[in-house]
């Protein structure tokens, strides 16, 4: 149902995006054909010579004579803009020109010969680069005289350092293609090489860059007519335009709007021509790539669902967390919500350890975030509640939130080494906690840190607090987040999949720490895990999640003596015994069906060897009072499975 | 952090040895004879040998760079040919000046390009990140120099808030310092702090995405010091690195703009250097332009390896 408006908005998304492209396409090559027209037809279509002095009529405003006024001297600023186009488009064609024929050359044949000419001449370009770019400039114009052919000269050699790197990139890269060397090995001679097999590749960066060159050579020619070492006066450029406009700001300053508004349009049109030009070439710039919208979230969109109504077989009194009726949706990029977690309820004792498993995209990672309310932006807790330590989360504001995560309740995530920050040590990220959270100073932080380190049981425990996470192994990583985790001796700790990142010898040793440290700090712990032996090794209870819901939850043993669920036998069947490594693994067929397209009865139905039309396609309840199951016909699976 | 300081500025020897030769030879290959230049039309031969003695111009091009360098080394960057004024004393005169247009066109861009990139990295296609992008596509096109005679045009013709024209050392009046480089800054800064901002905004989109921000709010720190110590740290990293450049082009524009707000600074020099064909001026603005530059790509460095620990020598 999500996939019917998603397919109706995306083609009308794709013409709007089309059409605003097109038309800024469109925009930019008009003003670039007007600057082209108004170049070569100059002579004819202004209104008045340029270079007229009228000094009766100086610095006169927009008038029926002087469309756009007239500058210090009494010229027409409409004529002599026109006459800028002339400029404009013989500095860019120069200065491009002059860097195209001297870059690509030179950083073709460095690049191809390699060896002491590329290493004196990459150093040259690289001194020449660390220098800005306009002193570059204005030294070489001391060499050659001020001018704009000369200016232009100057340019050239300036950002022929792009393009002479640009072409030995590619040389690099090509020479030790296999077509290059067999051309050499039949004896076809390096000129010979150079033109027919390495330059065709240069054509497509070579454009790019050239649409990139243009609007910085029109730029930089602005600048140094500016400054006065470009065109010359009388000529009129844009340059030599503003700088008069500079002189006269407090007597008429829409002088100096004409030439601006010319210089920004043009280099703009260029800019976004080069862009279009950029994205048709495409050549791995990926600008028209587009994040594809539904298929990122729906990973950790699985669904867990303790169906609601029952909640027996908690422990009451002792109880740390109770979840009751959960609901969590997540909206799609046009808007609509989807289920992906519905109706559950669970509850953890103190000290007790309660497993979530189930296949990825079943829900059980997004249970651990929303309990912490940490979902995202995308994802909304609906309904339901979270009672942790006997309040409801879900009504607390985000400040006293922000007091119980940490405090309360802590998580210790899949991936070790992309947990932990990389930019500082791993001591004070646990003293921060620390001072943060517990109000400690800053060495009784540290002092803290480094015993939780050594408690951890990481040997050399001072050292360590030193280190970055980036020094550390993906075991001692770990070590380390669930040291921080239980830095301010939570009441609940979410383990999220901790030890699937892990060495399997590691991972026995973490889930050893997690019992050791329960058993000193008396926490509950919600374990998220697709891994049934472990889930079987650390957990008291376990519940299997489907589809956004529980379909199941025993005590550990019950469970796999005596697995109710279709779906949990088909996860024990599926789950490997280092007895019989021989016959092949029995998988359930198909996938979890993503949050939108759960079948209407038991979301199970469509992969289930025991679906009954009728019976399984109406809502199955969770039911049981010791333990619990989702299936219309457990009854029956269980005989089956005793007979 | 010692070793990499170390490392670095070993590395920065060859590239300042290479710009010297090219400064060097580049204004040695000037078409007019600075002795004619100096002497003027009347001088007699024997004042042309004198002169030519005096600048050491008999001798040979390879003893003339040692010589020059050997004393560059030493803080000596020779005499003007035009008023025979110390170059160093003449560019330490007005570097203050346009160190100031740089620092704070700078400040201005790091501190809008970081603030405006979080923002719209927090509430992607929210105005703040539209205008970023629309920023960043205009700051490609407007010249620096035109957006400095818009503002003069506005606040300081119009409004008066500013002056249009000069500078006050800072030495002499703080407040007023800071009145005359303002606009200016602004001026020059605006494109950068555009550029800044997307690159900000695709690191920190980056960095938000990741394991340990999440990890960092589940252990209940505050969003605040989430995303302005642990996220805008990683996400600084790859953004160091356009700032050393982006700098290099800020000193390079303040040398324009100097021009609109009609300051005393390097730019002044160099253009009178370039129209009076003063050699030695010109050389000694570019290598203490080359050193301004080599300074920062250190300090960019520096605060490179304090940002990314795997950056570090170990």
């Amino acid at each position: 149902m999500s996939a019917g408006p998603a397919t109706a908005t995306a083609p009308r998304r794709a013409r709007r995006r089309f059409g605003l492209a097109s038309l800024i396409t469109g925009v930019a090559t008009a003003v670039l054909l007007a600057l082209a027209f108004f170049a070569i037809f100059a002579d004819w279509v202004v209104p008045y010579d340029p270079l007229k002095q009228n000094l009766i009529q100086a610095l006169q405003g927009p008038s029926a004579a002087h469309w756009l006024g007239t500058d210090d001297l009494g010229r027409d600023v409409l004529s002599r803009l026109i006459y800028g186009c002339r400029i404009a488009v013989i500095a860019a064609a120069e200065g491009t020109s002059i860097a195209i024929l001297l870059g690509v050359p030179l950083g073709l044949f460095i690049g191809y010969r390699g060896g002491w000419w590329d290493w004196v001449v990459m150093r040259v370009v690289e001194a020449v680069v660390s220098i800005p770019g306009i002193m570059v400039a204005i030294v070489i114009i001391a060499l050659l005289g001020a001018g704009l052919h000369r200016a232009m000269i100057a340019l050239g050699i300036l950002f022929s350092t792009s393009f002479l790197r640009l072409a030995r990139g590619v040389v690099l890269a090509e020479r030790e293609e296999v077509y290059v060397r067999s051309a050499r090995v039949v004896g076809a001679s390096d000129g010979r090489i150079l033109l027919r097999h390495i330059f065709p590749n240069i054509a497509p960066p070579l454009i790019v860059q050239v649409t990139l060159t243009v609007g910085a050579v029109l730029l930089a020619e602005a600048g140094l007519s500016f400054i006065g070492l470009g065109v010359q006066p009388p000529q009129a450029s844009w340059g030599t335009m503003l700088n008069t406009a500079a002189a006269f700001m407090d007597l008429n300053w829409f002088l100096a709007i004409p030439p601006g508004i010319a210089i920004i349009v043009t280099v703009l049109s260029v800019n976004l021509l080069g862009d279009v030009l950029r994205d048709s070439i495409g050549r791995g710039i990926a600008v028209t790539a587009r994040p594809q919208a539904p298929a990122a979230q729906p990973a950790a969109a699985g669904a867990v669902s303790v169906a609601g109504g029952a909640a027996p077989c908690t422990h009451g009194k002792d109880e740390v967390l109770r979840v009751e009726g959960l609901h969590v949706m997540v909206s799609g990029r046009d808007g609509a919500e989807v289920p992906v977690i519905t109706d559950l309820s669970l509850g953890i004792a103190r000290g007790e350890t309660l497993g979530l498993v189930g296949e990825s995209g079943s829900g059980k990672t997004l249970t651990g975030l929303a309990i912490l309310g940490l979902t995202g932006a995308t994802v909304r807790t609906a309904s339901g509640s979270i009672v942790l330590n006997g309040r409801d989360l879900r009504r607390l504001p985000p400040r006293q939130l922000e007091k119980v995560r940490g405090n309360e309740v802590a998580m210790v995530f899949q991936d070790p080494t992309t947990s932990l920050n990389p930019a500082f040590t791993v001591g004070s990220q646990i003293a921060e906690v620390l001072r943060t959270k517990l109000g400690l100073g800053a060495k009784p932080a540290w002092e803290r840190a480094v015993e939780l380190i050594d408690r951890v049981g990481i040997p050399r425990p001072a050292e360590r607090a030193r280190a970055y996470p980036h020094e550390l192994s993906g075991g001692m990583a770990q070590r380390i987040a669930i040291a921080r985790a239980l830095s301010c001796n939570p009441s609940l700790l979410i383990a999220d999949e901790p030890t699937t990142a892990l060495d399997v010898t590691v991972q026995q040793e973490i889930l050893d720490l997690f019992r050791d440290l329960q058993d000193e700090f008396g926490m509950a712990i919600l374990f998220v895990t697709h891994d049934l032996a472990v889930a079987a090794d650390i957990c008291d209870r376990i519940s299997v999640m489907y589809a956004g819901e529980m379909v199941e939850m025993a005590g550990v043993n019950a469970l796999f003596s005596d697995p109710r669920h279709p779906y949990t036998r088909g996860l024990l069947s599926a789950m490997p015994h280092a007895a019989d490594r021989n016959p092949p693994l029995p998988t359930i067929r198909g996938n979890v069906p993503r949050p939108g397209s759960w079948p209407a009865g038991c979301r199970f139905s469509n992969r289930c060897d025991f679906y009954r039309p009728g019976a399984c396609d109406r809502l199955v309840p969770l039911t049981g009072s010791g333990r619990l199951v989702r299936c219309v016909r457990a009854g029956e699976i269980e005989l089956r499975a005793a007979s | 952090m010692l070793r990499l300081i170390l490392q670095r500025l070993l590395a920065l020897v060859p590239l300042l040895f290479i710009v010297s030769v090219l400064t060097f030879s580049f204004t040695s290959l000037l078409p007019s004879d600075p002795v004619d230049l100096i002497i003027g039309d009347n001088g007699t031969q024997e004042q042309y040998e004198l002169v030519r003695e005096r600048l050491g111009m008999n001798q040979p091009v390879v003893v003339r760079y040692f010589q020059w360098l050997g004393k560059a080394v030493q803080g000596d960057l020779g005499t003007s040919f035009f008023n025979s004024v110390s170059v160093m004393g003449a560019v330490m005169q007005r570097l203050p000046v346009t160190l100031s247009l740089t620092a704070m066109s700078a400040l201005i861009a790091i501190l809008i390009g970081v603030a405006a990139g979080v923002a719209a990295a927090l509430r992607p296609q929210s105005w703040v990140d539209r205008f970023a992008t629309l920023g960043a596509t205009f700051g490609q096109a407007v010249p620096n120099f035109w957006f400095g005679l818009i503002l003069v045009a506005i606040f300081a013709v119009n409004l008066r808030w500013f002056p249009a024209t000069g500078f006050t050392p800072i030495t002499q009046s703080p407040w007023e310092w800071l009145r005359s480089v303002i606009l200016p800054s602004i001026a020059l800064g605006t494109a950068s702090s555009a550029a800044i901002a997307r690159q900000v905004r695709s690191a920190m989109v980056g960095v938000l995405q990741q394991d340990y921000i999440r990890a960092a709010r589940a252990q209940g720190l505050s969003a605040r010091r989430v995303i302005f110590k642990h996220a805008l740290t990683n996400a600084m990293v790859p953004v160091v690195a356009v700032l050393s450049f982006q700098i290099t082009v800020l000193l390079g524009g303040a040398l324009i703009v100097e021009q609109v707000f009609a300051i005393n600074g390097l730019g002044t020099l160099a253009i009178g250097a370039v129209r009076q064909q003063d050699i030695p001026m010109l050389q000694g603005l570019v290598l203490v332009m080359v050193g301004l530059v080599v300074v920062v790509q250190l300090a960019t460095d520096v605060v490179y390896g304090l940002l990314n620990p795997k950056a570090r020598p170990s």
